[in-house]
C-alpha cells in the first residue's frame, strides 16, 4: 500500500499498489495460459516463455553471424571461421552456453533430424566451437580455483572443446607463442607512481607469470581499478584465443542487466569514446599475427535481462556454478553501478532497457587513428593535452598558482616545461583515456595500499609485444662504450689520412 | 501440509542463495498459519502468514550469514527473484501473498558472485 494522505483520518487515503504487470494475468503471447513470469510488465506462460527467450536471443545474434553484418539472410547462416565462447562460470554465460547449443548445434546430425543432412536445419552453423574460461584466482588472492567446476558443465555439452586459462597467462610469454605472437625480444617494466608512465627495460622476462600479475595488481592506484584491470586482462585472453582457434565470433553471456551496469561504468571511469565496443566490437590483434581477419564480439542476450535468465536456468534445471565476485570493495564504481542498477531493475524494469538503447545511439565525435596499447580498443586523439588542460592533477598545477593574466605571456608555463623534461620513453601516450586513468587516478578514498612494485611494475605479453615490434615506436636505451659507437658508426667514418 | 495451526511448505534456495542457508537447497519447514501483523510483535493484529512474514522468518531461523545479501528493507534484496507455485511472486501479489499448505516457495539469486 502507498501513501497519499492520513490514513487515520481518511478511508481512502491508501491507494492500492500497482501490480507490476500491465493488464491481465493471462499470457500475452497466448491469450489462454495463466501467466508465469512478469518480464518488464509483460506476462508469459511458460510454454510461450522459452520460444520469445531463444527467439530474441537469435535475432540478436544471426544479423551478426554472415561476414556483412545485417545483411540478407535467406541464403542461411556462414560465418567467416570458427565460434569462441567466453565462459564465466556465471548466470548470463551458463544460459548463453545452453542456448547456443539447443538453438545451433543439437540438432545437428542427430539420428531423428528431420529433412535430410544437407537441409540448413540438420547442418552446424559454425564448424567448431570452443568455449574458453579464465580462470582469475590468480589475481584475488584466497579465492578458489573452479576450472574443474566449469569443466564438468562445459563437458556436458558435447559439441564444444574446453580451453581453460589463467589470468596470469597475460604475463606469460609461453601462452602469447601459443596464440601465435612472437616471444619479445625486450621487456619492460613502467612506473606507475607517475603519470607520464616511464618506461624501463627490464633485465629478462619474469618466468613467474603469476608474480608479475600480483605485482601488476598490487600497482593499481584505486579499488575501482582492480576490477577494471581483470576485466581487461581476461577480455583480451579471449580475443587472442577467438583469434588463435579462428574464431570469426566471440559470443560474451552479457545480458541487458550486466550490459547496462557496464555502460555506466565504463563510462563514468573514462570509457564514454569506446561506449560502442562495449556493446559490439569488431577486433584483430594489433600485433600482426597470421592472415588477416578479425573477431566479432557479440553479445546475444542484451535484450534479455538478468530475471529471464534466471528463470531460464531454473526451469531448465541448469546447474549456475557462480563466479568470483570481482567487483570487490562496496566503493568501487562497478559495484556501486551494479547495486544502482540492479535497484533500477526491480522499481523500473523498463529504465534499464533504455540504459542500452540510449548508449546503442551513441558515436564519437571523431575517429580514431590509434588504438590503446593496453586494451587495444580506440584511442581518442589528443586526449592528454585535453586532460592536462581541463584537470587539476596536483596541487603544484600551475593553475593553481597562476599568474594575473598579463603576465601569462611573458611566463613560460609548468607544464610545457614538464612536458619537454618528460621521460623520452612513456607508455602515456600509448594509452586510451580510460586505460591511462584506470593506471594513474588517485582517489581521495579507498585506495589500495601502497606497492612497492608501483616502480617497476611489468607489463601484458601483448603491450610489450606491441612496444618491441616496430609498428610504433621502437626503443631500447644502454649505455655504449665508446668502441661499440665507433663500431656502429664505422662504415660512415672517413679514414684518418 | 495445514495441521490447524501451522502450514507445511517447501522452501528452495538457488543461485548461490543456498550458500547462505548451510548449503542446503531445499528445506521442509511448518509455520504458523496466523502471524502477527507486524513481525515479532506478539501484541499487534493478526493476519495469515505471507510471504513477507516467511522472508523473516527464514531470516531468523535459516539464514547462517550475512544477511544483507538476502534481505533489504523488509523484503527480498534486489536481485533475487521469488517464485511461488512456479510463478512469478509479482503475479501473486509478492509479499502480501498469502501461504497456503504445500506451496513450493523458490529464491533464486541472479547475482551469484560478479
Amino acid at each position: 500500500m502507498t501513501s497519499c494522505g492520513n490514513p487515520a483520518t481518511e478511508q481512502d487515503a491508501l491507494m492500492h499498489r500497482r501490480t507490476k504487470f500491465d493488464k491481465a494475468r493471462v499470457c500475452i503471447k497466448c491469450r489462454e495460459n495463466p501467466g508465469n513470469v512478469v518480464i518488464r510488465h509483460a506476462v508469459y506462460c511458460k510454454e510461450c516463455f522459452f520460444p520469445m527467450m531463444a527467439g530474441k536471443f537469435r535475432k540478436t545474434l544471426e544479423p551478426a553471424v554472415n561476414p556483412v553484418p545485417d545483411g540478407p539472410r535467406k541464403k542461411g547462416l556462414k560465418p567467416a571461421g570458427n565460434l569462441c565462447l567466453g565462459f564465466s562460470g556465471g548466470l548470463g554465460s551458463s544460459v548463453l552456453l545452453d542456448l547456443v547449443s539447443r538453438s545451433y548445434f543439437s540438432t545437428y546430425a542427430g539420428e531423428d533430424a528431420k529433412g535430410g543432412t544437407d537441409h540448413p536445419r540438420n547442418t552446424s552453423v559454425w564448424k567448431k566451437a570452443t568455449v574458453c574460461y579464465v580462470e582469475i584466482c590468480g589475481a584475488l588472492p584466497g579465492t578458489r580455483d573452479r576450472t574443474n567446476e566449469v569443466r564438468a558443465v562445459v563437458e556436458r555439452y558435447k559439441h564444444f572443446d574446453f580451453v581453460p586459462l589463467r589470468i596470469e597467462d597475460a604475463f606469460d610469454d609461453a601462452w602469447w607463442e601459443m596464440v601465435g605472437g612472437r616471444r619479445p625480444e625486450a621487456h619492460f617494466n613502467v612506473d606507475l607512481a607517475d603519470e607520464e608512465l616511464p618506461m624501463t627495460s627490464a633485465p629478462a622476462a619474469s618466468t613467474d607469470s603469476i608474480a608479475a600479475l600480483r605485482a601488476y595488481i598490487a600497482s593499481l592506484p584505486t579499488q575501482t581499478a582492480v576490477p577494471s584491470t581483470i576485466q581487461t586482462l581476461v577480455r583480451l585472453l579471449l580475443l587472442h584465443t577467438a583469434w588463435a582457434t579462428e574464431s570469426s565470433h566471440l559470443l560474451l553471456g552479457t545480458s541487458l542487466t550486466s550490459l547496462s551496469v557496464s555502460l555506466i561504468s565504463s563510462i563514468s571511469q573514462g570509457g564514454g569514446y569506446v561506449v560502442r565496443e562495449e556493446a559490439q566490437e569488431e577486433w584483430q590483434p594489433t600485433v600482426h599475427i597470421g592472415a588477416k581477419r578479425t573477431v566479432r564480439v557479440n553479445r546475444p542476450l542484451r535484450d534479455l535481462g538478468m530475471k529471464e535468465c534466471a528463470v531460464w536456468a531454473w526451469w531448465h534445471g541448469l546447474d549456475v556454478i557462480g563466479k568470483e565476485n570481482i567487483l570487490g570493495g562496496r566503493q568501487g564504481i562497478g559495484a556501486l553501478t551494479k547495486n544502482f542498477i540492479v535497484g533500477l531493475e526491480r522499481d523500473y524494469p523498463s529504465t534499464v532497457s533504455t540504459i542500452a538503447r540510449t548508449c546503442s545511439k551513441l558515436a564519437p565525435k571523431d575517429g580514431a587513428d590509434t588504438t590503446c596499447v593496453l586494451c587495444e580498443r580506440p584511442a581518442q586523439p589528443g586526449v592528454q593535452e585535453w586532460k592536462a588542460r581541463i584537470s587539476i592533477r596536483s596541487f603544484d598545477e600551475p593553475a593553481l598558482v597562476s599568474p594575473p593574466p598579463h603576465l601569462k605571456k611573458v611566463l613560460v608555463p609548468k607544464r610545457e616545461s614538464q612536458a619537454e623534461a618528460a621521460p623520452q620513453h612513456s607508455l602515456t601516450p600509448r594509452l586510451c583515456y580510460a586505460c591511462h586513468t584506470t593506471l594513474t587516478s588517485r582517489s581521495s578514498r579507498g585506495s589500495t595500499s601502497v606497492s612497492a612494485h608501483a616502480n617497476s611494475t611489468p607489463l601484458p605479453v601483448w603491450v610489450v609485444s606491441q612496444l618491441g615490434s616496430g609498428d610504433g615506436e621502437q626503443w631500447r636505451s644502454r649505455k655504449m662504450e665508446e668502441s661499440d659507437m665507433k663500431a656502429s658508426l664505422a662504415e660512415f667514418l672517413l679514414p684518418d689520412s | 501440509m495445514s495441521t490447524g495451526d501451522t502450514i507445511t511448505l517447501k522452501v528452495e534456495f538457488s543461485g548461490g542463495l543456498e550458500l547462505l542457508f548451510s548449503n542446503q537447497r531445499s528445506h521442509k519447514l511448518s509455520v504458523p498459519a496466523l502471524v502477527p501483523k507486524k513481525y515479532g510483535d506478539a501484541s499487534s493484529e493478526t493476519k495469515p502468514a505471507d510471504i513477507t512474514f516467511l522472508i523473516h522468518y527464514l531470516r531468523d531461523n535459516l539464514l547462517k550469514e550475512r544477511v544483507e545479501l538476502f534481505m533489504e528493507s523488509d523484503t527480498v534484496r534486489p536481485g533475487i527473484l521469488v517464485l511461488v507455485n512456479d510463478t512469478d511472486w509479482e503475479l501473486e501479489g509478492e509479499g502480501d501473498y498469502s501461504l497456503k499448505a504445500g506451496d513450493e516457495i523458490v529464491f533464486i539469486s541472479t547475482l551469484h558472485g560478479g
